[in-house]
């Protein structure tokens, strides 16, 4: 049987693999709502590994500031600007 | 579908290559032991039996952002200050704009739905920076999550919801004055007591030193409060609130605002 | 046969330097300035964690996990108990330097919005192979 350290590092290095596929989706779509999207995807899994490295304080400030704030400033900036990236 | 193939390469590159490196290399990963100076922090961080050495907050990360290492975070405020200036300086020379007429904002039931949320957001923000001494939280903390609420009302009501409720670019850059300049009499607070009694002080102090016998006091009416550690919370609060209201207040400005006279419409 | 958390933390890390260069890669080679600004803030938070792995601490044995570096009942503590205390706690001080980083991050993030939109009202688009042909 898996000891309970075992467990905790599996659950983070899952969190850590599927963080790659967000970002990668992230960096390579071309409607920017959508990279929007990802990039928040990929915020929520980064709060869940720094919770399992053992770092309230930093949860606390990431969860607002990345799920909450950088996706609402720049859906504000492609609302006022172009939405598609071309080519 | 062309994405599928790269995503499963850069799997399959990781799963391998850490295999490689567990067998084969011999390379720095977390250990068992920490360095001297974090157990030295750990040690000092509440220790009521070294009372010249500690800053009486169960917290070891606040106790580090505010009284060992006070003075980066007085520099980390100080570019944060120059960040918020430019992006007003970069707001100014525009014209007077007018509330178009009819019902601006999203649906009814978003409405509603916010006027509760948005409350409770601001409630949860002044209890998270409140015990930041006692349990994860602080001024950071709570100053940005409080940051949510107005960006919330800006998005969903209109820009001018907020402006006629009173909440202008002025009264915030007020608020946030008053913030730093708190920020700024609590680093010397200790100094200023000690002047007139003529016993040597530094600045950015807490607790008494071993060659320095004064400080705030750690415990008021049997409640901890750690010193300096509880004001700065505060002020730091309405500092980051403040801040970041501006700049989204400056950010949803209409577009009609910024065109130059003489100027048409694209065709 | 190689031990399990040895090989689970390699793969927490590789999968960190995997982001770095993807977050790299998007900034370099994509031309729109808002993929520029969401890259960014990708590497940033990247870089934050890095910091993090480094401060985090092993299980000594296998029944006392690591513990966040807050001290739960102060009120009757006695010397014992913060020995152990300072014994099982994880590293706080790349977790206050993390903290300073990100508001940082984010502030200059702002900044870089504003300098977006003021682009796109001088020039009528946020290309960058078009604003080069554009200038003057």
């Amino acid at each position: 049987m898996l000891t309970y350290e075992e467990i905790m590092l599996l659950v983070t290095a899952l969190a850590s693999l599927f963080s790659v596929i967000a970002v990668y989706y992230a960096i390579m779509e071309k409607n920017l709502v959508r990279a929007v999207v990802f990039s928040a995807i990929q915020s929520t899994l980064y709060a869940f590994i720094y919770y399992m490295l053992m770092a309230p304080d930093i949860v606390l400030v990431y969860i607002p500031v990345a799920v909450g704030l950088y996706p609402a400033v720049i859906l504000i900036l492609i609302s006022k600007t172009e939405k598609v990236e071309k080519q | 579908m062309r994405h599928i193939l790269g995503i499963i390469i850069i799997l399959l590159f990781i799963i391998g290559f850490s295999l490689v490196l567990t067998i084969a290399g011999n390379y720095i990963l977390p250990s068992q032991e920490i360095r001297s100076l974090a157990k030295y922090y750990l040690y000092l961080a509440y220790n009521p039996w070294h009372r010249n050495f500690t800053v009486m907050s169960p917290e070891a990360v606040t106790s580090i952002v505010w009284d060992f290492r006070g003075l980066d975070t007085v520099f980390e405020t100080a570019v944060f200050y120059l960040a918020i200036i430019g992006s007003i300086a970069l707001g100014r020379g525009i014209l007077k704009y007018s509330k178009p007429e009819g019902e601006l904002g999203l649906s009814l039931i978003v409405k509603t739905v916010t006027k509760i949320s948005a409350v409770m957001i601001i409630a949860v923000a002044a209890s998270i920076a409140l015990h930041g001494h006692l349990t994860p939280g602080g001024g950071f903390q709570g100053g940005a999550t409080a940051a949510v609420a107005p960006l919330l009302i800006l998005i969903i009501f209109s820009h001018y919801y907020l402006l006629e409720k009173g909440v202008t670019k002025d009264l915030m850059l007020f608020l946030r004055s008053l913030g730093l300049t708190g920020i700024g009499i609590v680093a010397i607070i200790v100094y200023l007591i000690a002047l007139p009694q003529g016993i040597h002080a530094y600045v950015l102090q807490n607790q008494p030193k071993p060659d320095s016998s004064i400080g705030l006091p750690a415990y008021i009416n049997g409640q901890l409060i750690s010193g300096t550690l509880w004001f700065f919370n505060i002020f730091e609060f309405f500092a980051v609130m403040a801040g970041f209201t501006i700049v989204f207040l400056l950010i949803t400005i209409p577009e009609r605002a910024f065109k130059k006279e003489g100027e048409g419409e694209k065709q | 046969m190689i031990s399990l958390p040895t090989y689970l933390l390699t793969i927490i890390i590789t999968s960190m330097i995997v982001n770095l260069a993807l977050a790299l890669y998007g900034i370099f080679f994509k031309p729109h300035l808002t993929k520029k600004i969401i890259a960014l803030t990708i590497l940033g938070d990247t870089a934050n964690t890095f910091a993090l792995i480094v401060g985090y601490r092993r299980w000594i044995y296998p029944d006392t996990p690591s513990r966040p570096p807050v001290l739960v009942n102060y009120a009757n503590a006695n010397q014992e108990e913060l020995i152990k205390f300072v014994n099982t706690a994880v590293d706080p001080l790349p977790q206050a330097l993390v903290l300073t980083a990100i508001v940082i991050g984010l502030a200059v993030t702002l900044f870089l919005v504003f300098l977006a939109l003021q682009i796109y009202r001088l020039y009528g688009t946020l290309d960058v192979r078009e604003i080069k042909r554009l200038k003057g």
